[in-house]
């Protein structure tokens, strides 16, 4: 952790996982800022009556217990940073262990699927495809864990290459095909320019309208619509996803892009999910120089969009 | 003609899957375990594409990418790593080593691999 060398408050308290007011930066301001008055209270309380060696012993008195105080606080810190730091390193090693044996069954059973279907009964291929869906959630959930740990290392690392934004579209909502005619909501995506592109990273980018797309499934009302949108601007463009759902209460809005923060309603309704996905979606747009916002009518639904520029 | 393609995986079922995979692709397959066998294979079988890990046993993928590129008769062939890493500074070191592009292995299926492939074979 760069704390030492990084004076940048809000940096501290992101890499710390702390609070602004916690961040060792901040506390010093504020030892310094007690230090001057005390200092103060100290010379006008006894300039009247005391010696000047008596001032000076309770001036000296007043620095040394504040930054005793102060050093304690901040050795904390550094320790609940490293802490942090070995909690990351530790999610990360696990989920690149994990990825080799949930690479191993995916690309098994697209083999499988795709040289040996013929040999397989329709329960066999039944099964071969549960299999494969939850190892693709395994492997969401792994990748998920492992994005985080590197966002906290300052680490993301996205590939700048051009994508075309209307065949990613195009996937994801295929891909969400199946959970959207679970519950019978239906997916209007916006004309799109065939050429329109973007330059990130495809599959990060995917992660982000995936999250998106499925979000907007998973927060729906039954027979809802999400509606995905494209609205470009010089040189911009600006990518919608809107739900008729439970939307967002008000008290709840500060939080959203919180790490692991899930929302009342969501554990209420017993929706399935990590907590982590808005987090890595705002991170990834952000990094591709992009900045994601909402929008949210309690009861009505929400609007998440991000901006990114095009080629 | 079929395409040469040298595999070097150190994992034994990602290696055979791969294989067996780009095999049905008709891609002409060539497998290697560890760094100093992929090198050999390279020189003996000059392939038109290599498929590159980079923790291996004997020499890292960095140490082959460096290699390949001292030898004037395989210098030129296109690299794809195919990695678990997927850390700024581990990419960005074998891409300046002269890797042409890499791939998060999990995150691809193997019929997008074969895309990259065929995509980096038109472009080289």
């Amino acid at each position: 952790m760069r704390i030492k060398n990084d004076l940048n408050i809000r940096r501290q308290a992101r890499n710390l996982g702390i609070s602004v007011w916690q961040a060792p930066s901040f506390l010093f301001m504020i030892m310094a800022f007690i230090i001057i008055v005390l200092m103060t209270v100290v010379f006008y309380i006894s300039r009247n009556q005391a010696s000047p060696e008596y001032l000076i012993v309770a001036e000296v008195a007043v620095v040394v217990i504040i930054l005793s105080i102060g050093n304690v606080i901040i050795t904390n810190m550094e320790k609940m940073a490293q802490i942090n730091k070995m909690k990351s390193e530790f999610v990360s090693i696990v989920s690149h262990q994990l990825k080799t044996p949930l690479t191993g069954i995916g690309w098994d059973i697209e083999l499988m699927l795709a040289n040996y279907k013929k040999g397989l009964s329709k329960k066999q291929l039944e099964i071969m495809e549960k299999i494969n869906e939850s190892n693709a959630i395994m492997t969401r959930m792994v990748n998920d864990l492992l994005d985080v740990a590197r966002i906290d290392q300052g680490d993301l690392s996205l590939k700048k290459e051009k994508i075309n934004m209307k065949e990613l579209i195009d996937k994801v909502v295929e891909k969400n095909k199946e959970l959207a005619e679970y519950s019978n909501i239906d997916i209007v995506v916006d004309k799109i320019r065939s050429d329109l592109e973007i330059i990130s990273d495809e599959k990060k980018m995917e992660v982000v309208l995936d999250n998106l797309v499925s979000n907007a499934i998973k927060y729906n009302k039954i027979d809802g619509k999400v509606f995905v949108t494209v609205k470009e601007d010089d040189k911009k463009a600006k990518f919608c996803v809107k739900d008729e759902g439970i939307g967002i209460p008000e008290n709840e809005r500060g939080r959203l892009f919180e790490k692991f923060y899930r929302g009342q309603g969501a554990s209420n309704k017993g929706i399935n999910g990590t907590g982590l996905g808005l987090y890595i979606a705002k991170n990834i747009v952000e990094q591709s120089e992009g900045s994601m916002s909402y929008k949210s009518i309690e009861g009505k639904g929400s609007e998440f969009c991000f901006q990114v520029p095009t080629v | 003609m079929n395409k040469k393609i040298l595999i070097v995986e150190d994992d034994i079922t990602l290696r055979q899957t791969l294989a067996e995979f780009l095999d049905a692709e008709n891609f002409s397959v060539i497998t290697a375990s560890d760094g100093e066998k992929a090198i050999y294979a390279a020189k003996n079988n000059l392939p038109d594409i290599i498929l590159l890990d980079i923790i291996l046993p004997k020499k890292n993928g960095y140490e082959v990418i460096e290699e390949i590129k001292k030898d004037e008769k395989i210098k030129d062939i296109p690299i794809i790593l195919l990695t678990n890493l997927g850390s700024l500074s581990d990419i960005e070191k074998a891409l300046n080593l002269g890797a042409t592009t890499y791939l998060v292995k999990g995150d691809y299926k193997l019929s997008e691999i074969v895309e990259k492939i065929k995509e980096t074979l038109v472009i080289a």
